[in-house]
């Protein structure tokens, strides 16, 4: 036997002394208040008749003080919380690892009733009190190093309790330098590449389930459309089910609709999302077996279902609202320079970008703003230049001969493109996408987490600008980017988030978001590391991001075939696999010692009421 | 408290004596009938003359009736040796029980002064006290009363030790009353049965309390043996107080069956009662007063 929450020894010369105190105790009892009567003698008589009567009345004292002891003794095992020393366990290990696979297939049930996670809690609360005594770590797939390494089995019971399943990627390992043994619990729901030394500990069983394995919005070709949804549901058992489907789109209702799903048949719909209305969509199913709650429930944002605001502000802009008026996407307002006044920042109902033509506001704008050959007398586009620079950096008859890579210029053709003149400017902030062969800027674009601008250095005036082709693909990227910032930091690789598809778990944005809101409007913390900010998205739902002046929403799904379908499994090599029982996931010992603690009360609290003498 | 009896009272016990079942002769004359002939008041009977015999006894009637000579023959009338055995021992130190012991005693003493009785008052505990004997007439009375307020209740009680100390003397055999609670562990019935087989007339008077025939208290209480301090932590239930009194009950009874198996006057004599009702009337219930 071992002890969670102190050494052997401790805890044995608690446990006597406990017994010990409790009997003493017995004897040495408040004493109740002395009577002299003349003689006890018809006393004696009486109470020696009646125990001469009764068994019980023989032996209720001892019964009582046994039943003393044991009731100090049970509290007192319930307070070291023993445990049993299993096989598999690290009792003579250094440095225990326990890892606990975070995958959200853990949810699941069982046929116990427990899930897999807390059957894997309870395998890793046994290995760490098999453990007692050694310098103990406690991880998951999702969170990484948990807790520890610590020789205190109360602090890794506390981050058991606390820990949860939150996904994590299949690649994520953590690892302890100096681990002399690293035990894995999985459900073997996601494949993993492990280490040879490391122990497996499935708790694997299969189980039916329904979920949603995919949801995503596409542009519509119709133009009434804002796109199209494609919705696809897994029917991951071994019978028919029918699955209640029901769409909501912000809170109104729009689907509810029984299907009828054959076993493991996979259903897929494509769902027309009309222009207007909520922006959010959520699915919802149920079914009879189905095992797994996480993924019952998606989350789609459809970007396109409200149309982007546009505010142009210029003396002569007819030919941008000539631009505009063709495009369903974008609802623009036109104002003259001496009604406008700079916005401290971003509204909810305020223009989602700002045009300036041919003129600037002597404040920089905190909303995303494209410049069309804004004043070179403009402080904050010329700021930390000399006043003459401006003059000097002009340069007649430009010639754009090199195509750009960045977005706001990428498939501009600019043969098709002449510039009369053009004028650099002289802002640190301002990066050129677009040059002359001379060199002089003729597209700038600047982004940083409070502002994002486009620069474009030239006029209508001085250019066949409305008259070139590549006029309608720059003003389409430009007022794109601006709104639409690249707010996550794709890795190479990582394809999920290059299609637009995220999932719970430890995610890297683009180093301009300054905020991130989860579900329930709670602000998710973030971590920078050099240009990339990281946040734990723990559960799906619609999160939102804020950076450069603008804001994003984004749909966190599950939507995983491999994390749904629960009947599979891929645990590890053969042979450093361990089974985990079922029924591990029952209270620890400490709580039976406490309950029988109470049932002992109960008893001696009877004997006390079934006393003739005390 | 003084044990002093008002006038009325003592009109009241002069007109009692007390009654032995058997007839016990004292060395003294008095106004009791004894079984001897002799030179009393009463005529008995006739017998013929012997020489010798004091011839102013001859029946001279009888003679000149008979043609023989007889003599008359009187019962003699002596006194009778009452012996009144009072326990003192620490279960007596209730006041209300030594009260009625003692003023029973004093009772009991005052008739037989008047009846000219030899009273000798034996005061015992673990064994027997310093012992009085008051003398013969009603006067002496104010000695006895004098002698009974100094007597103070305590040590432990053993009747069947007190007993056989007052067997070891030589004494006249009589009347013995024993003034008593009988709360001795180790048995009334030795000790009675000493007196029975010394040929006393033995007579007992039960003395009780109210704190003797009922717990007295609820809940959990550690009992102390006035006598013996001995310690018994009793959880008086309403269960347990009834089998106290039942049991007490049995005790008491066991001793007036005991008394009755052996022929030994009983009465009991509650502390509580009034103590003129307990002499005048429970007294002769029981035939130990007429």
């Amino acid at each position: 036997m071992t002890f969670g929450a102190m050494a052997a020894w401790q805890a044995w010369l608690l446990l006597a002394g406990a017994a010990a105190l409790a009997a003493g105790l017995f004897f040495i009892r408040l004493k109740p208040p002395r009577m002299l009567v003349p003689s006890i003698l018809v006393w004696s008589r009486v109470l020696d008749d009646l125990r001469q009567q009764t068994l019980w009345e023989r032996i209720r004292r001892a019964v009582s003080l046994v039943l003393t002891v044991l009731i100090a003794l049970a509290l007192a095992l319930a307070a070291v919380r023993p445990g049993r020393v299993a096989d598999g366990g690290g009792r003579s290990v250094g440095r225990l690892l326990v890892v606990l696979d975070a995958s959200w297939s853990m949810e699941a049930g069982t046929r116990g009733g427990e899930s897999r996670w807390d059957r894997a809690v309870a395998e890793a609360r046994r290995l760490f009190t098999a453990a007692s005594g050694a310098e103990m770590t406690l991880a998951t797939t999702a969170e990484g190093l948990v807790e520890g390494p610590t020789t205190d089995l109360a602090l890794i019971e506390t981050a058991l309790e606390r820990s949860r399943p939150g996904g994590g990627d299949a690649d994520a390992w953590p690892r302890l330098a100096g681990a002399t043994a690293v035990h894995f619990v999985t459900d073997g729901a996601t494949a993993r590449q492990l280490d040879p030394d490391v122990v497996v500990h499935s708790v694997f069983e299969p189980a039916p389930n329904v979920g949603i394995t995919a949801l995503a919005v596409r542009p519509s070709l119709s133009p009434a459309n804002a796109g199209d949804a494609y919705l696809e549901i897994g029917n991951f058992s071994d019978a028919a089910q029918k699955i209640r489907l029901r769409i909501t789109r912000g809170a109104t209702e729009v689907l509810d609709r029984e299907l009828d799903a054959a076993p493991s048949e996979l259903l897929r719909q494509v769902l027309p999302i009309p222009r207007g209305g909520d922006p959010s969509l959520t699915v919802k199913i149920e079914a009879p077996r189905n095992e797994l709650a996480a993924d019952d429930e998606a989350f789609a944002w459809v970007g396109r279902a409200r149309p982007l605001t546009v505010l142009v502000v210029g003396s002569q802009t007819q030919w941008l609202r000539a631009a505009f008026e063709r495009d369903p996407d974008v609802r623009a307002a036109f104002l003259d320079p001496s009604g406008y006044r700079t916005p401290a920042a971003r509204a909810e109902n305020g223009p989602d970008v700002i045009i300036f033509d041919r003129w600037a506001p002597s404040e920089p704008p905190a909303i995303p703003a494209l410049l069309f050959a804004p004043p070179p007398s403009t402080a904050w586009l010329s700021s930390g230049a000399a006043s003459g620079l401006a003059a000097a950096a002009e340069e007649r008859a430009p010639k754009w001969d090199v195509p750009g890579t960045h977005p706001v210029v990428e498939g501009v053709d600019p043969f098709t493109l002449t510039v009369d003149r053009a004028r650099a400017y002289s802002s640190p902030a301002l990066t050129p996408v677009a040059q002359s062969a001379h060199g002089t800027p003729l597209v700038y674009v600047a982004e940083a987490s409070n502002r994002r601008l486009v620069v474009v250095t030239f006029s209508i005036n001085e250019s066949n600008l409305t008259a070139a082709p590549g006029f309608p693909v720059l003003l389409g990227n430009a007022v794109d980017w601006l709104a639409h910032p690249v707010l996550f930091a794709a890795q190479p690789g990582d394809g999920d988030t290059l299609r637009g598809v995220h999932r719970p778990g430890l995610t890297a944005f683009s180093g301009i978001v300054t905020k991130v809101t989860g579900p329930g409007a709670a602000e998710i913390p973030l971590t920078r590391v050099a240009q990339t900010a990281f946040a734990h998205l723990r559960r799906p739902g619609i999160y939102t991001a804020e950076g450069g002046g603008a804001r994003g929403a984004f749909a966190v799904n599950l939507a995983d075939p491999q994390l749904s379908n629960l009947t599979r499994s891929s645990p590890g090599p053969k042979g450093r696999v361990m089974t985990v029982a079922a029924g591990a996931a029952g209270s620890p010992w400490w709580v039976y010692f406490a309950v029988i603690a109470f049932a002992l009360g109960v008893a001696e609290w009877w004997t006390w009421q079934r006393r003739i003498t005390v | 408290m003084s044990l002093r009896f008002d006038d009325q009272f003592l009109k009241k016990l002069e007109y009692l004596h007390v009654v032995s079942k058997r007839a016990f002769a004292g060395h003294n004359r008095a106004d009791r009938l004894t079984a001897h002939r002799g030179r009393g008041l009463e005529f008995a009977d006739h017998r013929p003359y012997t020489a010798g015999d004091d011839f102013r006894h001859i029946d001279w009637k009888a003679y000149k009736r008979l043609g023989r000579l007889l003599l008359r023959l009187f019962d003699e009338e002596r006194d009778l040796p009452i012996y009144l055995m009072l326990d003192v021992s620490r279960s007596m130190a209730e006041p209300a029980k030594f009260d009625m012991a003692r003023r029973i005693a004093a009772a009991l003493c005052y008739i037989g002064l008047v009846h000219l009785d030899k009273l000798t008052i034996l005061p015992f505990g673990r064994g027997l006290g310093q012992e009085s004997s008051p003398g013969r007439g009603k006067g002496r009375i104010f000695r006895v009363f004098e002698y009974l307020e100094r007597l103070e209740a305590g040590g432990p009680t053993d009747l069947r030790a007190s007993f056989k100390e007052f067997a070891a003397r030589p004494r006249q055999l009589g009347l013995t009353v024993i003034i008593s609670d009988f709360l001795d562990p180790g048995g009334f019935d030795a000790g009675i049965k000493i007196l029975r087989t010394l040929g006393h007339d033995v007579f007992v008077v039960h003395i009780t309390s109210e704190r003797d025939r009922h717990p007295g208290a609820f809940g959990e209480v550690r009992f102390v043996d006035a006598e013996t301090g001995e310690l018994r932590e009793v959880e008086v239930t309403p269960r347990l107080a009834s089998a106290y009194i039942k049991a007490w009950d049995a005790h008491a009874a066991e001793l007036e069956h005991f008394c009755g198996r052996y022929d030994v006057g009983y009465v009991r004599a509650d502390a509580e009662r009034p103590f003129e009702d307990v002499v005048l009337k429970a007294f002769r219930q029981g035939r130990f007063v007429a």
